[in-house]
């Protein structure tokens, strides 16, 4: 019996160390599904990688090609795999899917990296329809978590909380000037996030001016003299500061004189340095906006305990996306039971028609013998259509007992197989032949 | 029966601020937004044929009263809401706004025309004070709007700085936007007070003689031009934000108080109808 079998490690189970001995990308990712592919009673494959989380799917009797692959790469990755089979791998996939397995809750790329994934596989040939029926399913039901639940609200990064601020401070930063003051790294990626704010222009600056130059480089920013800090400050509306400096390095009167200067335009002081550069009481005056890097997280502390409530709607969703799938599955294992009770009832009225007939001969004209075709036909119909509503309700809800049942009630397993290369409906089609041949 | 026109125009104002408040409170209702500007729209036609009917009914002598002043404000106001949505398309100001507009009309609904049968003297009927009594409501209308959008501001400020992040913070528009707007509203504010100003001096002489008498209305609408016109000025010399939305409010705080005051006490102004 082949199954769906999901092995894998995250974040949650292994160290960087581990993880990146066995993450692939591109071709080399496409080439070990293909391998996967390959092995002993694997009809069908996929692998997930990305820095996170690498976790191969297979449908296969076993769980064992897919720890082959990884015990293949990194020996020591035994003890940091899981392995889930079933309805638990089902869920699993959905999980990642809708973000709710991720390091940062309800982040939006994993969606498209399993999306990514499935295309790899899907070209290489290695997804059958089982894997793209749970891919698909997956899909849908990331979206439904995403726009049902608040999971992918709020700011979850330092950098991104600084974005929101400034949006709301400023709105879009068109015509304006950021100043990096400092050479953190911190500092460098929130100029990277403000510069989306459609920011004009950069200012960097550093008391090494190599390191800024450097800086500079990075962000697409022009290196200004440390001397001329006071002069950038009147320049730049918003102020990143991360310096490695004890003290403060913009103090009160210097924000204070720099205001005045400013005519009051507003400016943001986002201090990200750990001892904090900007004085706190900066904040107080008028039109001037401070924050450090407790306000920062603070603000993602907040992000990330309101996903955590969210999570747990997403989780339903999960579930109730999960029952539906194994319903839709069940449904579809029905339709070989319903098509070969079909097949059976055609062949016996097919031969019972032949054999009358044959019987009547010359006696019977055209209109007589289509009439005789008509009643076998609707005989069957008529027998079959009761049967045939209550097996598909039957396995709609989910109950698979029926459908075996039925099978064995009319004998039709053994045949079911030995008939599976029959295109459905033959029967009905060869009495139609039969009747035009005479 | 311009009575019961205005009531049903007081009745779709309240809708149309009732649909902006929703969605205030619950951006998702993208459609309360647009449901609030339609009904505006036909509260502000339902309204103008109020005013009409009631022009033909008592020629012109309700707009001498508190009531029949403040209805002019509001349907000038509501004007001036459909107006700003086309210019400056900022739903979430028609929840601080409309309320207004809806306070401002509620004195009307409960009777409206003149305290005592009276018509308006031939002396100074005329086209200045046609333009005198229009642009004093439409300068006292965007007054009005400015000091919602004051608030506004102020809010967003309390909750930026204040590193609050909450509810209004996500809904309210950026501190910018709304300085700016603010700043737009008391400029044209003060430009369409003026005229009204001057047409007030007109229509003083034709009717006392002189166009300054130190009548107390015209002291108080006076200073209310010049803190609007100082207002103005002070923006070129670094007066903005936080503080300029404080004046903003003040400024209008002013205006009503003396707006009420000049109503309320009979016979403090020769404005409510002694123009001999």
């Amino acid at each position: 019996m082949r199954e769906v079998f999901l092995v894998g490690l995250s974040h949650h189970s292994a160290s960087i160390a581990v993880r990146e001995q066995v993450a692939l990308e591109g071709e080399e990712l496409k080439a070990a599904m293909g391998d996967l592919r390959s092995r002993q009673n694997v009809q069908e494959a996929m692998v997930i990688s990305t820095c996170n989380r690498v976790e191969v799917v297979i449908v296969a009797e076993s769980a064992e090609p897919a720890r082959r692959f990884f015990l293949d790469r990194a020996a020591g990755a035994d003890g940091h795999l899981y392995e889930f089979h079933g309805s638990h791998a089902v869920r699993h996939l959905f999980r990642v899917a809708a973000s709710l397995d991720s390091m940062v809750l309800g982040e939006q790329q994993i969606l498209g990296q399993v999306k990514e994934a499935y295309g790899l596989a899907s070209s290489a040939g290695t997804a059958g329809s089982v894997i793209s029926r749970l891919c698909n399913r997956a899909f849908a039901t990331a979206k439904r978590v995403r726009s049902e639940t608040d999971i992918g609200r709020g700011a979850s990064s330092v950098s991104q909380v600084a974005v929101e601020l400034v949006e709301k401070i400023f709105g879009n930063l068109k015509g304006r000037a950021i100043l990096l003051v400092g050479a953190g790294k911190m500092g460098a990626l929130s100029a990277k996030a403000l510069a989306s704010l459609g920011a004009d222009r950069v200012l960097v600056t550093n008391r090494s001016r190599a390191r800024a130059t450097d800086l500079a480089a990075q962000t697409g920013g022009e290196v200004r003299d440390w001397a001329e800090l006071a002069k950038l400050l009147v320049e730049a509306d918003v102020v990143i500061v991360s310096t490695g400096a004890p003290h403060f390095v913009i103090t009160h009167e210097l924000a204070h004189a720099t205001m005045k200067s400013r005519r009051h335009r507003s400016a943001c002081y986002i201090d990200l340095a750990v001892p904090r550069n900007v004085d706190p009481r900066c904040a107080s005056l008028d039109n001037v906006f401070a924050y450090d890097m407790d306000d920062l997280q603070k603000v993602v502390h907040t992000t990330k305990s309101a996903r955590g409530e969210e999570a747990l709607r997403g989780e339903a969703i999960v579930e109730a996306e999960v029952m539906a799938f194994f319903a839709e599955r069940e449904a579809r294992a029905a339709i070989p039971v319903l098509a070969a009770l079909r097949r059976r009832a055609e062949d016996i009225a097919l031969a019972e028609v032949q054999r009358t007939l044959a019987q009547l001969g010359p006696k019977l004209d055209d209109k007589g013998r289509k009439s005789v075709e008509a009643m076998a036909r609707a005989i069957v119909n008529k027998l079959l259509h009761g049967p045939t509503a209550r097996l598909k309700e039957a396995a709609s809800s989910g109950d698979s007992a029926l459908p075996g049942a039925a099978a064995e009630l009319f004998g039709i397993e053994n045949e079911s197989a030995a008939e599976a290369d029959r295109p459905a409906g033959a029967a009905a089609a060869s009495i139609v032949v039969l009747s035009e041949k005479r | 029966m311009s009575v019961n026109i205005l009531r049903l125009a007081a009745l779709l104002y309240t809708v149309g601020a009732a649909s902006y408040i929703l969605f205030f409170a619950r951006p998702i209702h993208v459609r309360a937004a647009r449901v609030g500007l339609w009904t505006i729209g036909l509260a502000f036609v339902v309204h103008a044929a109020s005013i009409g009917v009631a022009c033909k009914q008592f020629g012109g002598a309700e707009f001498f009263n508190l009531r029949g002043g403040f209805g002019a404000l509001a349907w000038i106001g509501a004007g001036a809401f459909l107006l700003l949505q086309r210019l400056y398309p900022l739903p979430s100001a028609g929840a601080f706004v409309l309320p207004l507009v809806l306070i401002a009309v509620l004195p009307g609904v409960f009777g409206l025309g003149p305290d005592a049968p009276w018509s308006i003297p031939q002396s100074i009927r005329g086209p200045s004070l046609t333009v005198h009594i229009a642009t004093a409501a439409g300068g006292v209308a965007l007054f009005g709007f400015a000091f919602g959008v004051a608030l506004m501001y102020l809010l967003q400020e309390r909750e930026v700085k204040g590193k609050r992040f909450g509810a209004l913070f996500s809904r309210l528009p950026s501190l910018e936007t709304l300085d700016r707007l603010n700043q737009r509203l008391v400029r044209s504010g003060f430009v369409v007070y003026s005229v009204a100003l001057l047409t007030g001096a007109l229509v003083a002489k034709k009717a006392w003689g002189t166009s300054w008498s130190w009548d107390p209305q015209q002291v108080t609408s006076l200073v209310v031009w010049l803190l609007y016109g100082a207002l103005v000025q002070l923006r070129h010399i670094g007066v903005r934000g936080r503080r300029y939305a404080i004046l903003t409010l003040a400024g209008f705080i002013l205006v009503m108080g003396s707006m009420l005051a000049m109503g309320a006490v009979p016979q403090v102004t020769r404005h409510g109808g002694n123009f001999q």
